[in-house]
């Protein structure tokens, strides 16, 4: 082993203070000595605690020589260590490493191309459109989610579940949780696996390969000035491209995130403003004949996105967030590495989002029992009437709740049957983006951000979303817009 | 550019190459990100682009910050 002494004043060197504190160490910490008085003089938080606990007798001793030294320093301890250390590393390249001429190679190239604003952005935009809209969207959860669903699930599971039901289970409301229409087979498990499963699967592809490629950083920094405008950094371009796959994911993905103030944010604007793959396809069909009332669809999700990140970023208390990433060499990823990271991820998903759909499955059932759901739609009544829109909408908001795209698919009903007209769908369409989250996403935010944060964001985005919606209704009809 | 001048990072010009002088902040969790990235005085860093980011590379990799951290680290041309 290579031992390195540092440098400093003799009498108060790094050195000696390591040799003083080692030998007020007693307890056994499986590291060396040594490398625990290091980490002491860094002052690391978790090892200070340790020793605080298990050297208590000497451990005053060790602040002392830990304050001692520092007032020899300008700089801080961690600093002139990781000053030494560099040194050490440049020594040993130079005697061991031959560096050969730095080139632009065509790696590089394309690289700069990325990172170039001008365009860089408008590649981004298109590998959004193709991987997460066509592919993802379309592909995975349009084909994909429909063969399954009716292939698998409509012509065996289901049948078969509700056959083996009703033969062991006398009493109807007890059929009901398991294959009722919110039953926990015929919704929780066939969510779960015919449209959650297929959804994610293609997302994580997606999200392996830009991932490995060495894009995702790069995308990161293309993104950071606008997100710090809303107090995220670019880093969470990961949860926020995660949330139009599923925001329920995305929300766990904060985690990913220095700071509380950031993990916050980002689940409130996931919670509001970020349409899940799932909605995004239904609201596409609702609107795709109407490009005037998709342009105002987007325009409006878009400003608001933006608009309660800032008031967020302006009203929460915290430091603004600080962006450092490296920028890996773009690279041709490996099949075999990103099919084994979309497996893992898919299994690691599927073990946390489980226990929650079937959560939500029991929840349903006895809100049913209790007739919850009739008066829930009656409440709905007023706030619906105030933004311009039928009663009959509100089974589609509630439903919302429990399946955001069954509250979109509840609106394509409406919309077919002729009963709403395109003001009324847009604003429809704006409200139910920004309504409540599938009752998963608003089991996952108490989860994460626990009871207060997670009730707290979801009664925030409930009001909101309404407030928006009426302001929109009245500023289309005063406008005068015809749809 | 007088070549004894030290100045931030951010106000480096692109591709010239320059030495880190020495880090400028008094918040301790910038300074542990600039020791993760590794940029300590006397490395060499090129500055390889502004906007919307600055990124820079250091030996043989690149890192991408914000304008608050590069205007941390002070830099003398070489």
């Amino acid at each position: 082993m290579i031992k390195r002494d540092y440098k400093g004043p003799v009498e108060n060197s790094i050195e000696m203070a390591i040799e003083k504190i080692s030998n007020l160490l007693q307890h056994d910490y499986y590291l060396s000595s040594r490398s625990i008085a290091i980490l002491l003089l860094q002052e690391d938080e978790g090892i200070k605690n340790l020793v605080k606990e298990k050297d208590a007798a000497g451990f005053s001793g060790i602040e002392q020589i830990v304050a001692g030294l520092k007032t020899y320093y300008k700089d801080p301890i961690s600093y002139e260590l990781a000053i030494e250390r560099q040194n050490e590393v440049n020594e040993i390249l130079k005697k061991a490493v031959k560096f050969a001429k730095d080139t632009i190679n065509f790696q590089e190239r394309l690289s700069r191309l990325l990172m170039n604003p001008v365009l860089g952005i408008p590649v981004f935009l298109l590998v959004i459109y193709f991987g997460l809209y066509k592919f993802v969207g379309q592909f995975g959860a349009g084909t994909v989610v429909d063969f399954i669903e009716t292939h698998l699930f409509d012509k065996y599971i289901t049948p078969f579940a509700e056959n083996v039901v009703t033969r062991f289970i006398p009493w109807q409301f007890l059929r009901e949780l398991f294959v009722g229409e919110y039953g926990l087979i015929t919704m929780a498990f066939r969510y779960a696996f015919a449209i959650i499963l297929p959804i994610t699967a293609f997302f994580f592809l997606f999200f392996s390969l830009i991932e490995d490629s060495g894009y995702l950083p790069r995308i990161a920094m293309l993104i950071d000035r606008t997100f710090k405008k809303i107090g995220l950094s670019g880093r969470a371009v990961i949860p926020m491209v995660l949330g139009f796959g599923c925001a329920t994911m995305a929300t766990m993905v904060t985690r990913i995130l220095p700071t509380k103030r950031e993990r916050i944010i980002a689940t409130l604007l996931l919670a509001l403003a970020v349409p899940c793959s799932a909605q995004l396809g239904v609201i596409m069909a609702l609107l795709q004949h109407n490009p005037i009332a998709l342009f105002i669809w987007a325009g409006v999700i878009g400003f608001i996105f933006l608009l309660v990140g800032y008031l967020t970023s302006k009203i929460l208390p915290g430091d603004r967030p600080s962006f450092y990433m490296e920028i890996p060499p773009l690279r041709m990823p490996s099949v075999s590495n990103v099919i084994l990271k979309t497996y893992v991820r898919v299994k690691w998903y599927f073990k946390e989002i489980m226990p929650i759909f079937l959560w939500a499955g029991v929840l349903i059932w006895l809100a049913r029992l209790a007739n919850m759901f009739d008066l829930l739609v009656d409440i709905l009544k007023g706030p619906l009437r105030a933004i311009g829109l039928p009663q009959e909408a509100g089974k589609a908001f509630l439903f919302g709740f429990f399946r955001r795209d069954y509250g979109a698919a509840g609106l394509y009903d409406l919309s077919a049957h002729g009963k709403l007209d395109g003001v009324q769908l847009v604003v429809s369409c704006v409200a139910l983006t920004l309504f409540l989250p599938c009752i998963a996403q608003f089991l996952m935010n108490i989860k994460e951000r626990g009871w207060k944060m997670g009730v707290g964001i979801s009664i925030f985005v409930l009001f909101f979303s309404f407030s928006v919606a009426y302001v929109l209704n009245i500023a289309l009809r005063i406008l005068g817009v015809v749809l | 550019m007088d070549k004894k001048i030290i100045l931030p990072l951010s106000k480096l010009e692109l591709h010239k190459k320059a030495k880190v002088s020495h880090i400028k902040t008094e918040d301790k969790a910038m300074l542990q990100r600039i020791i993760a990235i590794g940029a300590l005085p006397n490395i060499e860093v090129t500055l390889i682009q502004k906007f919307p980011s600055f990124v820079f590379q250091i030996s043989k990799s690149q890192f991408a910050v914000d304008k608050e951290l590069a205007s941390c680290i002070y830099v003398k041309a070489v």
